[in-house]
This record gives structure tokens, C-alpha cells and sequence, in this order.
């Protein structure tokens, strides 16, 4: 056997084989009803008001609005071209409110939707909940640890459904990771790669000639006092991977970054790194930039025994070439054993083709979220990504973006002690970020 | 005469500098308003699988880029929302379900299914969102074209028919009749990410031309609108343009067999089946080879979805039937470019200007 073909069979058993994707099927099983809105009973429809009706909010109503039985009943913003905007996407003349306290008024509301700048989710979140509704609150849960306290307490205070918009939680692909993540198919998770790399500004276009006055407005994702920057918006969903799938939240954060490339004003950094230390000697090393997209999107898990990566659309396994189940044959072990030299092909970063189990039945992320939103509210039941999972990604995103801002390596013990305390002496809410 | 001796008598119009036609991929070419030309800015983008090209006039290099970006995000999100290629997409999710029974869609979705109906209903079918069937029999959506047999074809045809998509605009809901059932916006989506593009653009008041792989573009702002010339090219000889036309406030499209085509048997096949026919030696492609065939039509609409998918149904239709359709639709223009054993023959229907009929070796008309 050549030192090629070695090499190649080695390479050809990182592949997973004899996983098949019955198990997988299973989830989709029960979907097929719930396309058709003429088994939805008149008391199950769902009237949604929307706190929020910019890019985010516009998507999430199509989303609502491919759900069986959902009606967009309110549109609130404070910038009036929403409106149109909303309507155009609702399809009607939807009541619109420039006072999100008038659109909780409202008496043909049952649910909420807050898809507004971070920096406002608790005021918002906070007083949805107060008005007995459930919510869907958008992703990350709060711009200040401060602010998610708030709003856990919130929904523990008013008992309502709460679901944060982490909208990958329930893909189903997520899932599965989860699933043979916990069943040590991948060996023990020892380090998450997480980046989200784009090649854009980031920026929005302001209107022309009223720069001045709508500049923070529209571009809020830009500036302190409302944004947690690609931390939170882009973050969130791996940091909320990485918690769950360690089954924890980290113990530390260490950070890099700044405003380096887009040079435009802004307050937020424009390209982020960071360094989440889990307990058990686990990392979440997390990268954001915004000036080049080769990389994308994705998170990629690293097990002693093998590796899966995510992206929005699908899973990749790979198995550790040295992994005990690989049962690499003796004869192969023994050539393996001839081989020397300064170079070992094996630390090679691996370029073959792995196991993607779903690829064919993937569905939207948000209208799975959104599913589950409406399911919760008619069966009375918790939404899997609840005020809990939504604290845990909003306090680690918010301390994740301390440990840049203040150029330090930040403890979690110094603030989830105060958490703690708070969570038994709700702190006044906080309405002002 | 051959088809390009036509041309090379200098009735034809050459473009003067060849680069243009890469730094602006129009039908054959546009020429940049001098208004803007020292500001304009351009960015392409591959979507839809096609090249998109946004071309603007923006107040500085931030606001540019900041257009640029939520006009290329916005096409991201159109191609995850109408492709049949994302098993997540909107779409494909219809595809998957809408033969069990009623599938509820966003308003979004289901107004652009109501459109391409209408366009299939007033053109008798020449436009057909259900045709995918019938474009992979003969290998088109593969692009790799070839001739299928009866009853490869027959097969196919029991999966087609736009007729067999019903929409409840009171439920908001996507039935098909039939199993097997696929639906294929590729005839309309592009136009209809251009129409969202400009209307992006035109809110926060920014001049623009947004192309889709040269055959649907549509343009905001008066020096656009009004200043930018579109050349139509000659579907035989890309450099050579057959006449000019002004955007004006209005979208244009073309389709032509030069996109994808193969000849059999001295016949031209193009990937715009005529969704009607019976029998594949009798296609509207296949026949009009015999006689004259049409290489190429574009059309002029208030949208540039409509013109998208009439571009694809006056080139099934050809010149007479599709005249007749068109007078259905308001304020729509047409210009079919035909070959034929004596060169070329360019007809037009409300087509504005009549700088075409200028080709003097070819044989023209206007209704």
C-alpha cells in the first residue's frame, strides 16, 4: 500500500457511516397538518401585535403569517414609513399605533411580538408581559445583564408564555447535534469555533436629507445606546448553541476588537473576537467580522472522538481519525508506524466530505420558531427557548461584550452573584438602557 | 443574406468601446447617464443564478455601501424565500406540502403566485410556473439540454399545468390539484427581486438601475429614468444593437433562445417550453424553425415581475397570438425579434420609438 492510499483510507474512515435519518424523520412526523388553516377552531386563532416593524419585525410577520390561523392585528414604530411597510407585508390595512402602550390597550391582541432596537427589549418585553399577553421577544434578551434579570423576573412575576427569538434552537438539525452531542457520539466536547462573517457595512441607508435626525434611528445596531453590536445580534444564536450544548453557562470572557474597517461614525465594533471559558476547561472561542464572507456562518464542535459543523441550513459530522470505534485495521496501524518525517499528513486540516443526516426536509428556522410560539400559546406550554435559555445567551452576550469594553477578562461569578441576589429582590425595572 | 451580413452594412449600431458591455451587462449594453457618471457606483452580486448588478447615484461612500448592502441582503432573502433549489425556502416547503392539502402563505408569497396565475390565465397558458417538470424532461434545469422521449414527456405532462394550482385569497392558501405538482418562479422571481430593489432604493431617494443577468432591469430616479439608454442586442451578435430604448418609469425584459438552446435535426429547442404543446416535434420552438423562429423578446412593464414573465410568454406566443394577449395587460410594449430563411424580421407591439425600423436589410412592422 502506497503512503497515498494509506492516507486516503485513514481519510475515508473519519466518515461516519450506519447513522441513518429515520430518527430524523420522526421530527417532521405531525408537520403536514399544521399547513392548513381550516382545522384551526375560531378560539385558536391568534391576533399578534408587532412592537417593531423595521427589517427584523418584517420578516418575523411573514413568518407569523405562514402559520395556520395567526392574524397581525397591530403594527407599532415611531417611524411612520413602517407603517406602509408593515401593511404592505400584512397584507391589510393592519391598525397601526405610534405608542406601544396604545397598542397594548388594544383589545383584539392576544400575543405580542418585540422586534425592537436591543436597548429596548426590556421596557418593551416587560410591559407586554404586564399587559397578560405572551411574548415573543427578539433576540438577545437584554442589552445589560441588569436588563435580562428584568425580564426573567418579569415572566416568573406575570406567569405569561415567554419565547426569545432564538430561532435556531428549534431547527432540527440543531437538534440532532444536540441529541449525539449528549450521547458522546462526537467523544467529549472540548472546544466550539463559532464565527459569523460577513462582507457589508452593516449600515442601513438613511433617507436623504434627514440624515440627522434619523441616522441613530435607523441605524441603531451602530450605536451604544441601543445595540449590543455583532455580539448580540449575530452571537446570540452560537452563544446560545455553546450554553446549551455544554450544559452551562461560562465561568469567563476575554476579548478582542474595535471599529478598524468601516470608519463611518459608529460606536460598535466592527470586528469582534471572543473568548468564552466554560467549566471543565471548555472554550467558545467566537468570531465576528465584517469584511470578508468566506466563512460565513457556522459553528463548528470539536469532540475527542469527532466533529460537527452547523451552518443555517445543515449539519456535517466527521469522525477523529484516532478514535477508539474507528478500529483502524493492524496492517494499516503497523504501515501507519513506518511513517516519519518532519511533516504527518494527519494534522492536515481534513478537506473531505462528511455525513450531513437532513438535507432534503429542512425547514425555516424562524417559522419553526414561530410554530412553536402559536403551539405554546393554544396548548398552554413552555416554549423550549424560555426566559431561562433566553437569560443564560443574554447575560453571556452582555458580559461578552464588557470584556471588550472595559479591556479586561471578565469573572461571570462577579455578576451572576449579583443576579442571584437579584432574582430573589427584583431590582426596579429598568427601562432606560 | 445571412443574418449578420445584416448588420455589417452599418444599419446595425456597434457599440463604440466593446468594455461596456462587461462594465454594464445590459441586454447589450447601457450607457450611463452623464448626469451621474461621475458618481455612479456599481455592485454585482450572484443570486437567483444569475448575476444581479446594482448600478447608483449616492450622496457619499458610506450611504452607497449601505445601499448596496440591503438591496443585495434583500435578494439574499427573495432567493431563500422562491428558490426551489433550498429545501427551507417558502417554496419548497409548497412544493412539499401543497398536494396534501390547503398550505397557508405570508401575503408576500401568495401575491406573487396570484400574479404568475394571471399571467398564465390572460396568455392562455403560455406562462407557466408549473412547467419544472417539463424543463428537466428535456434537460434544461440540468443545463444539460436534450430530446426526451413521448413518454419521458408524457410523464411530465401530467405534473404540469397551471390550472391544477388553486389560491384561496380568503384563506391565503396553495392547493395543488395534482400530485407531482412543482412549482418554478424562475420566470418571475428575478423580476420581482428587481421591483423590491428599486423600491428599497426609491424610498430613502436614491437613483438607481438594478439589472438581473441583463434580462430584467428596472431604474429609479430621474437621470435614470429618463437619461439611460438600454440597448437591445442582437440575440446573433451580442456587440451589434438592434435599437435603444429609454427605461423611462417603466421595467424591461428579455428572454431569448441564447440563454439556453440546442439545436436537433435543424431545429432550434429552447429552455422557453411552450407549456401547451402535445407533442415535442411540435413545439412552438420546434415548428416556427421550419418558417421563422422567434430568437429573442423584450418586454416593457410597469413592473419588472410582469415583465419578466411576459417576456417568457410573448416569446411562446410569438408575434400575432401575443400581440392579441398583451392588449390585456395595460400599458405593456413588446418587441419580438424573429430569424427566418431572409435575415431578420423585428416586430414590435406599442413598442416606443421606431429607431428599429432603421434595419434596413431585415423586415419590420409595428402594430
Amino acid at each position: 500500500m502506497t503512503f497515498y492510499h494509506l492516507t486516503q483510507r485513514l481519510m475515508d474512515r473519519r466518515e461516519f457511516i450506519g447513522i441513518t435519518a429515520a430518527g430524523l424523520g420522526a421530527l417532521s412526523l405531525g408537520l403536514q397538518d399544521c399547513n392548513s388553516p381550516h382545522s384551526v377552531a375560531p378560539s385558536d386563532w391568534v391576533n399578534v401585535g408587532v412592537i417593531g416593524v423595521g427589517g427584523r419585525g418584517q420578516h418575523m410577520i411573514r413568518m407569523l403569517l405562514r402559520v395556520p390561523g395567526v392574524r397581525i392585528t397591530g403594527l407599532c414604530d415611531i417611524y411612520e414609513p413602517r407603517f406602509a411597510e408593515g401593511r404592505k407585508v400584512t397584507g391589510e390595512p393592519t391598525a397601526v399605533y405610534t405608542e406601544y402602550r396604545k397598542l397594548l390597550e388594544a383589545r383584539d391582541i392576544d400575543a405580542v411580538l418585540v422586534a425592537t432596537p436591543l436597548g429596548l427589549h426590556a421596557e418593551h418585553v416587560i410591559a407586554a408581559l404586564d399587559s397578560g399577553r405572551p411574548v415573543y421577544g427578539e433576540k438577545s434578551l437584554g442589552r445589560t445583564v441588569e436588563d435580562c434579570n428584568c425580564i426573567r423576573d418579569a415572566v416568573r412575576r406575570t406567569g405569561r408564555i415567554f419565547q426569545v427569538g432564538l430561532q435556531y434552537h428549534y431547527a432540527p438539525w440543531y437538534q440532532e447535534a444536540l441529541r449525539r452531542i449528549g450521547e458522546g457520539r462526537i467523544g467529549k466536547v472540548t472546544h466550539i469555533y463559532a464565527c459569523w462573517h460577513r462582507n457589508n457595512s452593516w449600515r442601513r441607508p438613511v433617507p436623504r436629507g434627514q440624515e440627522t435626525q434619523l441616522e441613530r434611528l435607523l441605524n441603531w445596531r451602530l450605536y451604544r445606546e441601543w445595540s449590543g453590536g455583532l455580539l448580540a445580534e449575530l452571537g446570540s444564536h452560537q452563544i446560545n448553541f455553546a450554553n446549551t450544548a455544554f450544559g452551562a453557562m461560562p465561568e469567563s470572557a476575554i476579548a478582542s476588537g474595535g471599529i478598524d474597517y468601516w470608519k463611518d461614525g459608529r460606536e460598535i465594533p466592527d470586528n469582534m473576537q471572543v473568548i468564552f471559558r466554560y467549566p471543565g476547561g471548555r472554550t467558545l472561542e467566537a468570531s465576528y467580522i465584517t469584511t470578508n464572507r468566506l466563512d460565513g456562518a457556522q459553528e463548528r464542535i470539536f469532540g475527542t472522538g469527532g466533529s460537527v459543523v452547523l451552518t443555517h441550513t445543515d449539519a456535517t459530522y466527521f469522525k477523529e481519525p484516532s478514535d477508539p470505534n474507528s478500529a483502524v485495521p493492524p496492517e494499516i496501524a503497523i504501515q501507519h508506524k513506518l511513517i516519519t518525517g518532519p511533516t504527518y499528513s494527519a494534522e492536515q486540516p481534513y478537506h473531505g466530505k462528511g455525513e450531513s443526516p437532513i438535507s432534503g426536509e429542512a425547514e425555516d428556522a424562524d417559522l419553526l420558531a414561530c410554530r412553536e410560539f402559536i403551539d405554546c400559546i393554544r396548548n398552554k406550554r413552555r416554549p423550549k427557548t424560555d426566559e431561562q435559555v433566553g437569560w443564560t445567551e443574554g447575560v453571556t452576550v452582555a458580559l461578552g461584550n464588557r470584556a471588550l469594553e472595559e479591556g479586561r477578562r471578565i469573572e461571570f461569578s462577579e455578576y451572576l452573584g449579583a443576579a442571584a441576589s437579584a432574582s430573589q429582590q427584583p431590582p426596579e425595572r429598568n427601562t432606560q438602557s | 443574406m445571412q443574418m449578420d451580413d445584416a448588420f455589417r452594412d452599418g444599419a446595425g449600431k456597434r457599440s463604440a468601446d466593446p468594455r461596456r458591455h462587461e462594465a454594464f451587462p445590459g441586454p447589450g449594453g447601457v450607457n450611463a447617464p452623464v448626469a451621474v457618471a461621475d458618481t455612479l457606483r456599481a455592485r454585482s452580486h450572484r443570486a437567483m443564478g444569475t448575476e444581479f448588478a446594482v448600478y447608483l447615484d449616492a450622496a457619499d461612500d458610506a450611504q452607497a455601501q449601505a445601499c448596496f448592502d440591503i438591496v443585495l441582503d434583500e435578494i439574499d432573502r427573495l432567493e431563500l424565500t422562491f428558490s426551489r433549489f433550498h429545501s427551507s425556502s417558502e417554496l419548497s416547503r409548497l412544493n412539499r406540502h401543497a398536494a396534501e392539502g390547503p398550505v397557508v402563505t405570508d401575503p408576500e408569497v401568495f401575491q406573487l403566485l396570484a400574479s404568475a396565475l394571471d399571467v398564465s390565465e390572460k396568455t392562455g397558458g403560455a406562462f407557466d410556473i408549473t412547467v419544472g417538470q417539463l424543463t428537466r424532461s428535456w434537460g434544461f434545469a440540468e443545463r444539460q439540454p436534450r430530446i426526451p422521449e413521448a413518454r419521458e414527456l408524457a410523464a411530465a405532462r401530467e405534473q404540469v399545468g397551471w390550472r391544477n394550482v388553486k389560491l384561496d385569497a380568503a384563506w391565503r392558501t396553495v392547493l395543488f390539484a395534482r400530485p407531482g405538482l412543482q412549482l418554478d418562479l424562475g420566470a418571475i422571481a428575478k423580476g420581482y427581486a428587481v421591483d423590491r430593489a428599486i423600491e428599497m432604493l426609491r424610498s430613502v431617494g436614491v437613483s438607481a438601475l438594478v439589472d438581473a443577468g441583463s434580462s430584467s432591469m428596472a431604474a429609479t430616479g430621474e437621470a435614470f429614468v429618463s437619461g439611460w439608454k438600454v440597448s437591445i442586442a442582437s440575440p446573433v451578435d451580442r456587440a451589434l444593437t438592434i435599437c435603444e430604448v429609454e427605461l423611462g418609469k417603466r421595467a424591461l425584459s428579455t428572454s431569448g433562445v441564447r440563454e439556453q438552446s440546442f439545436v436537433h435535426d435543424g431545429r432550434t429547442y429552447s429552455h422557453l417550453l411552450d407549456p401547451r404543446d402535445t407533442d415535442p416535434l411540435d413545439s412552438a420552438t420546434g415548428a416556427q424553425a421550419t418558417a421563422r423562429q422567434v430568437l429573442q423578446v423584450t418586454v416593457l412593464a410597469p413592473s419588472s415581475m410582469l415583465a419578466d414573465a411576459l417576456s417568457t410568454a410573448m416569446f411562446v406566443l410569438g408575434y400575432e397570438h401575443g400581440s392579441a394577449a398583451l392588449a390585456q395587460f395595460t400599458d405593456c410594449s413588446a418587441l419580438w425579434i424573429y430569424s427566418g430563411a431572409d435575415g431578420i424580421t423585428c416586430l414590435g407591439h406599442r413598442w416606443p420609438g421606431d429607431d428599429f425600423l432603421s434595419l434596413n436589410t431585415a423586415t419590420h412592422g409595428q402594430t
